[in-house]
């Protein structure tokens, strides 16, 4: 990215792209997303303008635990005991599928309340 | 009418497919493969006259328009299907006063509705009708970044309607995209139109270089850019998609004519899209029409699904087994699918050739002939500044002669 633009690039959503998914997040689907059903495959589709993204189930776990209340810490805990799997491996697949999904612009993050300490 | 390729779609549910599904999983493809979008041409009317639609220069006029109850049939048999997005375009949406309804139908059945408008005729009420039946999301078309340039290729005082139908998008809380069709009349007004989509407060922007069918085939000498103009705006597009990451999504859609590989048209024939036009005759793009050698079978003649899966139209094209050489034997035959068949019939007089957009085809000379005669005109010197902006001789779009009632 040049320098000039650099310096224009200051909004909220534009930092969050530039960080690192952090536990902390508490991250929804963006409004012009929404979750169904495929009707061929039966697994679960994300749909969005002019786009599709069919889920695998472990996606449409993730996917469905994007709804503003918890945080992605969170998120790792209930899908460690859901998939009885470690969360500190588990939680590197999580960042990073949520990572992809916010690189679509699927997600938003769910602004606090008051400053974090 | 904006041009027939969505690259978006195609981008991500290719992506999608490869990236969240192992290859494992996804099996054998279907044969005939599954539909995955709609583009539903509710009319032909339109109060905007662009040089550039890719609407049929030669309406079809052999039937009526399909009423409500054939839309509401048709959206049910699509979804049926495995669709799952339906474009509601044209002609302009608007124009159907029962569009509320249809969108209220599609959403009933499951579809992700898109509108695809010039934004003429979307007033605080319509909008609100829209919205509450469902309406997901919205692609405004504009000319140019301003009066009197945007509204001299609209042909009409449109420009300023479309950014109050814009801000009426955004404060209903619907997702907004800014299309604009570019050539060489406004190429160089691109970093204008991208910050214009911002002000906006759109979330997607599609750059759309003219792809030369319908009515733009017919202007294709005043559209044409110059390579130069081309090179700047992929400069000023690349730099707005970094910029923009995370704020607007940026699409740019590459203009063939000036490459080296076709695109990979609708993402290969009878393969991931469908098109219904305001008759209802079902087409596997919005242009196929140009393809007089095929019929393309009508929605009250026949179910949905057997003219996906076996009229002679669908099938023609599909797959590979069709394709002459260089086609057959390329390794790039599954990605680009042989490129357009529009365009093949457009320069070629066939459509069973290899796209001309193609370097290996054997009728490229077609193309480049066109692309050079243009340049050699506009750029005597070798050097790109002698163009003249002013008074395009263009054919403006018409309307259908006969209302289609």
């Amino acid at each position: 990215m040049l320098e000039a633009d650099r310096t224009r690039a200051t909004d909220m959503t534009t930092d969050f792209l530039d960080q690192p998914i952090d536990s902390g997040m508490r991250l929804r689907l963006s409004p012009k997303a929404r979750v169904r059903t495929d009707k061929i495959s039966g697994k679960p589709a994300l749909l969005y303008p002019e786009g599709v993204l069919l889920l695998n189930p472990t996606g449409a776990a993730i996917v469905e635990l994007c709804d503003g209340q918890h945080t992605v810490a969170e998120m790792v805990s209930k899908l460690a005991i859901r998939y009885n799997s470690p969360p500190d491996r588990l939680s590197v697949d999580v960042t990073q599928y949520l990572g992809r999904l916010r690189d679509r612009e699927l997600l938003e993050v769910v602004p606090e309340a008051k400053d974090s300490p | 009418m904006k041009t027939p390729v969505t690259p978006g779609a195609t981008e991500s549910i290719e992506e999608l497919r490869a990236q969240t599904q192992p290859s494992s999983e996804l099996g054998p493809q279907p044969s005939p493969p599954r539909p995955f979008g709609l583009l539903a041409e509710i009319t032909y009317r339109c109060p905007l006259h662009c040089p550039y639609c890719s609407n049929p220069v030669d309406y079809p006029t052999s039937r009526p328009e399909l009423t409500t109850e054939d839309w509401k049939q048709v959206f049910r048999q699509a979804s049926d299907m495995g669709v799952m997005h339906v474009l509601f375009s044209g002609g302009e949406p608007l124009q159907r006063p029962d569009l509320p309804e249809l969108v209220a139908a599609a959403r009933n059945v499951d579809l992700y509705t898109n509108l695809i408008t010039s934004g003429i005729g979307l007033t605080p009420k319509r909008a609100e009708q829209l919205k509450s039946a469902g309406l997901d999301s919205v692609q405004i078309s504009f000319q140019g970044d301003a009066e009197p340039l945007a509204d001299s290729i609209a042909g009409v005082a449109a420009h300023a309607r479309k950014c109050e139908a814009a801000q009426l998008v955004r404060e209903l809380g619907l997702s907004l995209t800014f299309n604009v069709v570019l050539h060489r009349q406004n190429l160089e007004r691109l970093q204008r139109l991208i910050e214009l989509a911002e002000e906006l407060g759109a979330e997607r922007l599609e750059l759309a270089n003219t792809q030369y069918y319908g009515w733009a085939f017919a202007n294709k000498e005043l559209l044409l850019p110059t390579r130069a103009q081309l090179e700047e705006a992929e400069r000023i597009a690349l730099a707005a998609k970094a910029r923009l990451r995370g704020k607007m999504e940026v699409l740019y859609v590459l203009p063939d004519y000036y490459g080296d590989r076709p695109k990979p048209c609708m993402n290969g024939w009878g393969r991931r899209y469908l098109t219904i036009n305001p008759l209802g005759d079902v087409l596997p793009c919005p242009t196929a029409g140009v393809i007089k050698s095929l019929r393309f079978d009508n929605i009250r003649d026949h179910s949905l699904h057997w003219i996906w899966a076996d009229s002679e139209a669908f099938n023609r094209f599909r797959g590979t087994a069709w394709m002459p050489p260089p086609c057959s034997s390329c390794e790039r035959r599954e990605i680009d699918f042989g490129g357009c068949r529009c365009q093949a019939a457009l320069l070629t007089g066939d459509p069973a050739n290899t796209d001309p957009a193609c370097a290996l085809s054997p009728h490229r000379g077609n193309l480049t002939q066109i692309v050079n005669h243009v340049q050699e005109s506009l750029e005597p010197n070798g050097t790109s500044e002698s163009r003249a902006l002013s008074a395009p001789g263009w054919t403006y779009r018409t309307n259908p002669v006969a209302p289609l009632a």
